[in-house]
C-alpha cells in the first residue's frame, strides 16, 4: 500500500503513524489492489469529505475480524470476493434478484451484492467458507446437500445454503412449503428445485439432530 | 455387465464437497498476478453503423491499459470438424465486436483498465457515433410484404444443402457443405392477408422443406381436420454464471479460464476463434454455472479477454453482467408455427402439414425450425407429413441451441392441437397419445440420401412411459375431478409428450490403473452440473472391478491430458461417454487378463476381473490390479501406454502419451456397432389449479415417466428429468423477451422481467419415474436426458390449463394470467396472437 | 441511454447517527445528495449510472428511524424499520393485520429483511421505459415511451394516467392508505404530518415524483392510529411470479361492520396508477349496505368506472373488478390447494 494513499484517505483526527499501528497490530492486512474498483494507483480519484466514512474498517468475517480497505461505493460481495478471497459467494446478477451472494448478517440471510460493506461494520458476516466446523466437518446442512446430491451446477448453492441455514435459525423444524417460502428469495437456473428442497429438509434434519 | 455395483446406484460426485464448502472455483474465481479488468461498450441501437470512433480521451484515462475494437480480431476462419469437413468461415457470421452492431447490446469494443471503475468511466469518454440502420425484431414484420430485413443482405440463410437431418444423422459424412449466404424472401400479399385474422400466413416456397406420403389422401380420409396456429417464446438461457472469462498468455500459450459445457471440445472453438493453434490453447474449467445449450463449447466472447491480454500483456478478467448476459448469453428461437392436422376417428394422426417460421436472431441459422418437423414427426409419427419453415434473421440477441432445441418448440405448437383434437373426438389424453406414439425403431424426419430413406431410433417405449405415468398419477381419478369449480377455482390435468437426440458415437475413453491399485480416470466433459463428468466412468470403473472410493476423476483442464470427448450438447454425453468408458475398460481388462496369462498360465480368456483382481475363473490364481499394473510397466507396450490403438483421436494420442508409462492404461475408441438414432422420450402430467377470477393458476402436481435407458445415476436423472421439466414449465407460465418494436430494443432484461420461474412457482409437488427398458444398440443401454423433459413440462401445464378452461384460452406461451382472464371475459383469446416479444 | 451499467460510479459516503444530522447533510449537499434506506431501489439507478450523486447519505446508522412503537392504542413505525420486522411484530400481527400480509408479499425474504418500509412506500416507480435511462415526462422529457402504438404496457396505468402512465409498484402503500397511516416528514425546516392518501401524488400533480417528499425532506416514521385496529382486512397481491415481483395489481381493504352490514370501509387498490387509489366511491356505495356477493359485484363494477386500457394492459380491468369484489366478500384469493 503507497504511504501517499494512506494520508490521502486518512481522516485527519488519525495520525499516519496510529494508523499504521493499527493495521500491524490487526495482523492480516488486506492487499488494496481493488480488482473492481479504484486500485492504489487511483486512490486520490475517491473523494473523501471531512466526517464521511473512513475507508479502512474491521469486519467480522466468519469469526475473524479482518481490517480491510473499503471503498464508498463497495459492496459486501465485493469486498469478500476481492479484497477478502472468500470466493464462495457469487454474483449471479448483481441486482438483489437470484440470491447467489446471500450471506448472514448478524445471523439475517442478506443479498451481498446490494448491501454496502460500510454499512455492516461491527456485524457478524458468516459466509459459505463459514458453515463447516474448524476441523473440516460439514454444516449439517451442508451435510444434507451430500446426502442428497443436491443441487446441479451449484452456482445458486452457497447462496441456497446461507439462506436455508438463516431461516432454520427462526424455524428449525419446517415443513417443506414452508422451507420453501423461506429460501424462496434465491434462484437456481438448473431448476432442481424439487432435489433442493429435499437436500435443505434433510439439512434440517440433520440440524435439528445435531 | 450382468450384475451392477455402480451403474444404476447413487453416490456423491467428486465435485459435490467443494461445491458446498465453497471451494469449488468458477471462472470468476480466479486470480492472476497482474490481473485487469475489461468493460463493454454495447450498442445501443439494434441496427447500425459505427461512423466515428475517437478512443484517445478514454486511452488517456490513467489506468486504462488497452481498448480492443473489431479491427483488432482476426478474420472468420475456416474449419475441419470432428467429421472430417470441411466448414467454410461464414462471413456474415457472429463476431465478437463489430463496426455494424445488429442487436441492441451487441459490444462494440471493449476497455481494459486496471479496475472496472476505471474500465467503466474510460467508456463513458470515448466519442462514438453510428448511422442507424433499417432493423426489424419480429420475424413476421420482416416477412410482411415490403418488411424490412434485419441484416443488409436479407432476412435468412440459404443454405444449398440436402434435406435437413436430425442431429447426429448419418448422411453427409466427408461432404463439405457449401458456405451459406443471407438472402431476402417475403410473403406475396397473398399469403399475407392471413395475418390480420390471427392465423400464420403460409408460405408456400419456404426455404426449408421436405415431405413423405400422401398428404392429400391423410386429409381426405380424417375424421376430423384442425388447423391452428400457435407461438412460443424467445427466452434466455440465463444460467446463473454468466459467460465471464479470464484469460492470460504464458510462451505463447492462452489461458482461458471459462464456463464450458465440453472442456475438451472448447479447445478447438478458442483456437478457431483466436485464431492459435489448438496445442497453444488451454481451457480451464473446473466448474460451470449453468449452460442449457448456450455454452456448448464456451462462448465467443471468450475471445475479447484473450485478445485483449494479449493487447495489454496482462490477465484479464472480463466480468460479464446479468444485462449483458441478457444480450450475448443466447437465446432459444421463439417459433410461430401453422399446424395443419388430419386425425382418424380413433385419433391416429393421418396428416400433418406444418409450417414454422422461427425467429433466428442475427446470426448463423439455427436448428429450432427445422427440428419443428423432425421432432414432430418422430413423436406423433403422422402417416402422411410436409414440412415448411423459415429462419428469420431478426436484431434481436444471437439464439443458440436451448435444451432441447426445436424439440421443445415442436411440443409446443403440436401439443395442443392434439388436446383439442382429442376433446372433439372424445378421446382420452393419454390414448391418442398412446395410438400415435412411436414403438420400435421407429422412423422419422424427411426421406435422404439417394434412396430416399428415412431415420430411425434405436428403440421407442413411449406407450410403457405413458402407462407408467397414468398409473402412477391416477390418471383416471384426476380426470374424473378436472374441470370442476370450487369456489373460483378450476382444476386441469394434462399429459404431454416429446422426444429429443439422446447420444452420440466415436469418442475415446482413457485412464491408468496405477500401481498403487487406484484408478485414475481422465474427464473431457465438462462439469456444469449434470454429473455426466463423473457418471459415464463409473462404467470403466465396474468393468474393472475398482471401487469408487479408489477412482480418482480428473477434469476440468486440458493441460491435465483429457481425451477426445463429445460435445455436451443435446444429451449426447451420458450415452457417448458411457460408450468411449466402455471401451476404455473392454481394453483395460483384456489388458489384466492378458498380463495374468503371462503371470499365472493358461489364456486370457481363462481370467476375470473383479474386486480389484485378476483370477483365474471359478476363483483360481490371481493377482491384484495393483501388481498388474506394475507389471503392465515392467511389460511396456500396450499395457502401459507405450503403444496407442491407431484409430484414437490426435488429442486423446496427445493426452495418452504423456500418460504413458505410470501404470496399466485402458485407452480405446469406441467402435461399438450402432445402427438407429438414439433418442430419449418422456411422458409429462401435470395438474393445475385456476383462478378464473384473476387468471391466475398453480400447478399442483407434476410427474415425468421418462424412456431413458439404462439409468446410470439416479439422483442426477431425476434432477435432470424434473429440472429441465421445469425449464420447460417457465416457458409455459412466464418466461419471455420483451422488445419495444419501434426502437427495436429489450425491455425485458432482468430477472423479473423475463421471469423465470422461482422455487415457489414450481409444482407444489414433484416426481420422476423411468421405464427402466436399456437401449439395445449401446452398450451400458444408458442415453441422455437433459433436453425432452422441457417439452413434456412445457405442454403437461399448457394441456391442463385447456383442460380446465377450454380450447379458447390461448394461443400461445406462455399463458399468463392477462392471457387467461381475458380470454374468459370475452369467451376467446384475445391477446395479440402473432406479436413477437410482447 | 447509458452504453455501460453494472457500475457503481464513485461517491462519497456519509453515515449520520441522527436524524439531524442527516437532516443536516441533506441541506448542505442539496441536489448532489442521495437518501439511501434499504437501498433496493438505490442500487438500480447507481449501478445503471442513471443517476450520479455525488455523495450518499446512508441511514443505516440512524438508530432513531428504526422501531415499532405503541402509541395511542396504536403504532409509530420507523421508516427504517425493515418490512420483515414490520411482519413480525405483534401488535401488527393482532390489531393490522393488512400491513403484516401486504408486507410479507413484498419481493423476497432477503428483500424483506433489508428494504425499509420507508422505502417501500416512497421506491420510484418500475416502468421499464423509464428505469432504462429514457427521457421521459417522468425524467423531465417530453414523451411517455410507454403510451406509444408500439409501446408494451401490460403494467402500467389503468386509471388516473396523465401524459405518464406509470404506477406505484409499492404493497405495504395500499394498506397503509386503508389504514389511515400519517407520514412523518422531517426537515431542516421542521416536522410536518401528512396523510397516507396524500402523501402518494399522480403525474398530474408532479411527473418527476411519486411522493410529496421534497429535496432536504426525510420521511422519518409512519404512524398507524388505532382507528381500524381489529377490522376485517383483505389483502390481495396479484402478481406473475410468486417471488420477487411487483403487483400487477393489489388491494387492500379494512371494514367494520355494524351486524352483516359495512358500517365503515377504506378500500385501496394500487398499481392500477400512479399512486394508490382510495375508492372513495365504491366506499360510499357499499356503506350500510350486507357484506354479500350483489354488493360485492356493485363494488366491483363501480371501481373500474373510467379506467382506460393501454394496448396491453386491458385485463387489469376485470382483474381489478375482480379483486374488489374479493375485497368485499372477502375469501378465495391468495389460498390454494396443497
Amino acid at each position: 500500500m503507497e504511504e501517499k494513499t494512506m494520508t490521502a484517505d486518512t481522516p485527519n483526527r488519525v495520525s499516519r503513524r496510529n494508523f499504521i499501528k493499527g493495521v500491524i497490530a490487526s495482523g492480516a492486512v488486506v492487499s488494496s489492489a481493488g480488482y473492481l474498483w479504484r486500485s492504489s494507483a487511483l486512490f486520490g480519484q475517491q473523494p473523501s469529505a471531512p466526517g464521511s466514512v473512513e475507508r479502512l474498517i474491521t469486519l467480522n468475517v466468519n469469526g475473524q475480524d479482518r481490517r480491510v480497505d473499503v471503498l464508498k461505493q463497495e459492496t459486501l460481495a465485493t469486498t469478500l470476493r476481492y479484497k477478502l478471497g472468500l470466493t464462495g459467494t457469487k454474483l449471479g446478477c448483481d441486482r438483489s434478484e437470484c440470491g447467489a451472494c446471500t450471506v448472514l448478517v448478524d445471523d439475517v440471510p442478506r443479498y451481498s451484492c446490494s448491501v454496502l460493506t460500510h454499512t455492516v461494520r461491527g456485524k457478524k458476516i458468516v459466509t459459505v467458507e463459514g458453515l463447516a466446523a474448524a476441523d473440516g466437518t460439514l454444516h449439517p446442512v451442508q451435510q444434507g446437500v451430500i446426502d442428497e446430491q443436491g443441487f446441479q451446477c451449484a452456482f445458486c448453492m452457497s447462496g441456497f445454503l446461507m439462506a436455508t441455514v438463516g431461516y432454520l435459525k427462526t424455524n428449525p423444524n419446517p415443513t417443506r412449503a414452508e422451507l420453501a417460502h423461506g429460501i424462496s428469495g434465491n434462484l437456481c437456473r438448473c431448476q432442481d428445485y424439487d432435489k433442493i428442497l429435499t437436500a435443505m429438509m434433510r439439512g434440517a434434519e440433520n440440524l435439528r439432530k445435531a | 455387465m450382468a450384475e451392477h455395483k455402480l451403474v444404476g446406484q447413487n453416490y456423491t460426485t467428486p465435485d459435490l464437497v467443494a461445491k458446498v464448502t465453497g471451494k469449488a472455483k468458477y471462472a470468476e474465481d480466479f486470480r492472476a498476478e497482474g490481473m485487469i479488468f475489461a468493460k463493454l461498450l454495447l450498442s445501443p441501437l439494434p441496427h447500425a453503423r459505427v461512423t466515428r470512433l475517437d478512443l484517445s480521451a478514454a486511452l488517456a484515462v490513467p489506468g486504462v491499459k488497452a481498448i480492443l475494437t473489431a479491427d483488432d480480431l482476426p478474420a472468420a476462419a475456416d474449419a475441419v470438424n470432428d467429421n472430417g469437413q470441411l466448414i467454410l468461415a461464414n462471413l456474415d457470421g457472429e463476431v465478437a465486436l463489430t463496426n455494424e452492431p445488429v442487436y441492441q447490446g451487441q459490444p462494440i469494443l471493449a476497455v481494459a483498465a486496471v479496475d472496472e471503475v476505471t474500465a467503466a468511466d474510460a467508456i463513458e469518454k470515448i466519442q462514438i457515433e453510428f448511422q442507424p440502420l433499417p432493423f426489424v425484431v419480429d420475424p413476421l414484420e420482416s416477412l410482411r410484404p415490403g418488411g424490412p430485413n434485419a441484416r443488409t443482405k436479407g432476412n435468412y440463410w440459404n443454405i444449398p444443402a440436402p434435406a435437413p437431418a436430425a442431429q447426429g444423422g448419418g448422411g453427409g459424412r466427408g461432404q463439405n457443405p457449401p458456405r451459406p449466404e443471407i438472402r431476402g424472401l417475403k410473403f406475396t400479399d397473398a399469403e399475407f392477408a392471413e395475418a390480420k385474422d390471427g392465423r400464420l400466413p403460409v408460405m408456400r416456397e419456404a426455404p426449408e422443406k421436405w415431405s413423405y406420403g400422401d398428404l392429400d389422401a391423410g386429409f381426405k380420409n380424417a375424421a376430423l381436420v384442425l388447423d391452428e396456429t400457435f407461438v412460443t417464446p424467445d427466452t434466455s438461457h440465463q444460467t446463473l454464471e454468466t459467460r465471464t472469462v479470464m484469460a492470460y498468455w504464458q510462451n505463447s500459450k492462452v489461458y482461458v479460464y471459462t464456463g464450458t459445457q465440453s472442456t475438451a471440445q472448447t479447445v478447438l472453438g478458442v483456437s478457431r476463434w483466436v485464431g492459435v493453434d489448438p496445442a497453444n490453447v488451454v481451457v480451464i474449467s473446473e466448474y460451470t454455472g449453468g449452460g442449457f445449450g448456450s455454452k456448448i463449447t464456451g462462448a465467443i466472447s471468450l475471445v475479447i479477454p484473450v485478445l485483449l491480454s494479449k493487447k495489454a500483456n496482462a490477465p484479464v478478467m472480463m466480468r460479464v453482467s446479468r444485462e449483458e448476459e441478457h444480450y450475448i448469453g443466447r437465446g432459444r428461437p421463439g417459433v410461430r408455427g401453422r399446424m395443419k392436422v388430419g386425425f382418424s376417428k380413433e385419433g391416429r394422426i393421418t396428416a400433418l402439414d406444418m409450417f414454422s417460421v422461427s425467429d433466428n436472431g442475427p446470426f448463423e441459422r439455427q436448428g429450432d425450425c427445422g427440428n419443428t418437423g423432425v421432432i414432430s414427426s418422430l413423436m406423433y409419427q403422422p402417416l402422411a407429413m410436409r414440412f415448411r419453415g423459415i429462419s428469420v434473421l431478426t436484431n434481436t440477441p444471437p439464439r443458440g441451441p436451448q435444451s432441447q432445441p426445436g424439440g421443445m418448440q415442436a411440443a409446443a405448437l403440436m401439443e395442443p392441437v392434439i388436446a383439442k383434437a382429442a376433446r372433439k373426438l372424445g378421446i382420452d389424453q393419454v390414448a391418442i397419445r398412446r395410438i400415435n406414439a412411436p414403438v420400435g425403431k421407429a422412423s422419422f424426419g424427411p426421406p435422404a440420401g439417394p434412396k430416399a430413406v428415412r431415420q430411425y431410433v434405436t428403440s421407442a417405449f413411449v406407450q410403457e412411459a405413458l402407462e407408467k405415468g397414468a398409473a402412477l398419477f391416477k390418471w383416471d381419478e384426476r380426470k374424473a375431478r378436472s374441470g370442476k369449480r370450487n369456489g373460483s377455482k378450476v382444476r386441469g390435468v394434462g399429459v404431454a409428450v416429446s422426444t429429443y437426440s439422446a447420444g452420440s458415437v466415436g469418442y475415446d475413453g482413457l485412464f491408468v490403473i496405477k500401481p498403487d491399485g487406484r484408478l485414475y480416470v481422465q474427464s473431457g466433459i465438462g462439469n456444469h452440473g449434470t454429473a455426466s463428468v463423473s457418471d459415464c466412468h463409473r462404467v470403466s470403473a465396474e468393468l474393472v472391478g475398482v471401487p469408487w472410493e479408489k477412482c480418482e476423476v480428473t477434469w476440468g483442464n486440458t493441460a491435465k491430458n483429457l481425451p477426445w470427448t463429445c460435445n455436451s450438447g443435446g444429451s449426447q454425453t451420458i450415452h457417448a461417454m458411457t460408450r468411449a468408458a466402455h471401451a476404455a475398460g473392454m481394453d483395460a481388462t483384456k489388458k489384466l487378463r492378458e498380463i495374468a496369462a503371462k503371470d499365472l498360465g493358461g489364456r486370457p480368456e481363462d481370467y476375470e476381473v473383479a474386486n480389484e483382481r485378476v483370477f483365474r475363473k471359478g476363483g483360481g490364481a490371481g493377482m491384484s490390479l495393483a501388481k498388474a499394473a506394475q507389471r503392465a510397466i515392467d511389460l511396456g507396450g500396450a499395457y502401459d501406454g507405450h503403444e496407442l490403438p491407431k484409430d484414437i483421436n490426435k488429442f486423446t494420442r496427445a493426452s495418452a502419451t504423456a500418460l504413458a508409462g505410470q501404470g496399466l492404461m485402458g485407452v480405446g475408441k469406441d467402435n461399438y456397432p450402432h445402427d438407429g438414432q438414439s433418442r430419449s422420450f418422456v411422458a409429462g402430467f401435470a395438474e393445475v389449479e385456476i383462478d378464473v377470477e384473476t387468471g391466475k393458476f398453480h400447478i399442483l402436481d407434476y410427474l415425468a415417466v421418462a424412456d431413458v435407458g439404462t439409468v446410470i445415476h439416479p439422483r442426477a436423472v431425476g434432477g435432470q428429468i424434473l429440472g429441465r421439466s421445469m425449464l420447460g414449465i417457465g416457458h409455459a407460465i412466464g418466461q419471455k423477451w420483451v422488445y419495444d418494436q419501434h426502437y427495436g430494443v429489450a425491455l425485458a432484461k432482468r430477472f423479473h422481467h423475463n421471469r423465470p420461474p422461482t422455487i415457489l412457482d414450481a409444482p407444489a409437488r414433484m416426481q420422476w419415474a423411468t421405464v427402466d427398458l436399456p437401449d439395445p444398440e449401446t452398450p451400458v443401454g444408458a442415453r441422455g436426458i437433459g433436453e425432452p423433459p422441457v417439452g413434456a413440462g412445457c405442454c403437461a401445464v399448457l394441456n391442463a390449463i385447456s383442460d380446465a378452461l377450454g380450447d379458447d384460452v390461448f394461443r400461445r406461451a406462455p399463458v399468463t394470467l392477462d392471457m387467461i382472464l381475458t380470454a374468459l371475459e370475452a369467451g376467446r383469446p384475445t391477446t395479440e396472437p402473432l406479436t413477437a416479444h410482447i | 441511454m447509458a452504453v455501460i451499467h453494472d457500475v457503481m460510479p464513485a461517491f462519497e459516503l456519509f453515515q449520520p447517527a441522527s436524524i439531524s444530522d442527516a437532516l443536516t447533510l441533506l441541506n448542505r449537499h442539496g441536489s448532489n445528495a442521495w437518501v439511501m434506506a434499504g437501498g433496493l431501489d438505490s442500487f438500480d439507478w447507481l449501478k445503471d449510472r442513471i443517476k450520479r450523486p455525488s455523495v450518499v447519505i446512508d441511514l443505516s446508522q440512524v438508530q432513531a428511524l428504526r422501531g415499532i412503537k405503541e402509541q395511542n392504542g396504536g403504532l409509530e413505525i420507523g421508516a427504517a424499520t425493515t418490512l420483515t420486522e414490520v411482519a413480525r411484530h405483534l401488535v401488527v400481527r393482532d390489531k393490522f393485520r393488512l400491513l403484516m400480509e401486504a408486507a410479507e408479499l413484498v419481493a423476497s425474504p432477503q428483500i424483506r429483511h433489508q428494504g425499509t418500509i420507508g422505502g417501500n412506500v416512497s421506491q420510484d416507480t418500475r416502468c421499464w421505459y423509464y428505469r432504462s435511462g429514457w427521457t421521459c415526462y417522468r425524467a423531465g422529457g417530453n414523451i411517455c415511451y410507454a403510451d406509444t402504438p408500439t409501446a408494451i404496457n401490460r403494467e402500467h396505468a389503468i386509471l388516473d394516467a396523465d401524459r405518464c402512465v406509470a404506477v406505484n409498484p409499492s404493497d405495504t402503500a395500499p394498506a397503509l392508505v386503508a389504514l389511515d397511516a400519517q407520514m412523518v416528514i422531517r426537515s431542516a425546516r421542521g416536522e410536518r404530518i401528512v396523510n397516507a392518501e396524500d402523501y402518494f401524488i399522480g403525474p398530474a400533480v408532479d411527473i418527476t415524483r411519486m411522493t410529496v417528499l421534497a429535496p432536504g425532506e426525510l420521511l422519518t416514521a409512519i404512524r398507524i392510529p388505532s382507528t381500524w385496529a381489529g377490522a376485517q382486512f383483505y389483502f390481495e397481491k396479484v402478481r406473475d411470479r410468486n417471488v420477487w415481483d411487483f403487483p400487477l395489481l393489489n388491494v387492500a381493504s379494512a371494514i367494520k361492520y355494524s351486524g352483516q352490514t359495512i358500517e365503515r370501509i377504506h378500500l385501496v387498490i394500487n398499481a392500477a396508477a400512479a399512486r394508490p387509489l382510495r375508492l372513495h366511491a365504491v366506499e360510499a356505495a357499499v356503506v350500510g349496505k350486507p357484506r354479500n356477493e350483489q354488493t360485492a359485484d356493485l363494488a366491483g363494477r363501480i371501481a373500474v368506472q373510467g379506467a382506460q386500457p393501454l394496448r396491453h394492459n386491458g385485463y387489469k380491468i376485470p382483474l381489478m373488478r375482480n379483486v374488489v369484489k374479493r375485497a368485499i366478500r372477502g375469501g378465495g384469493g391468495g389460498t390454494w390447494t396443497s
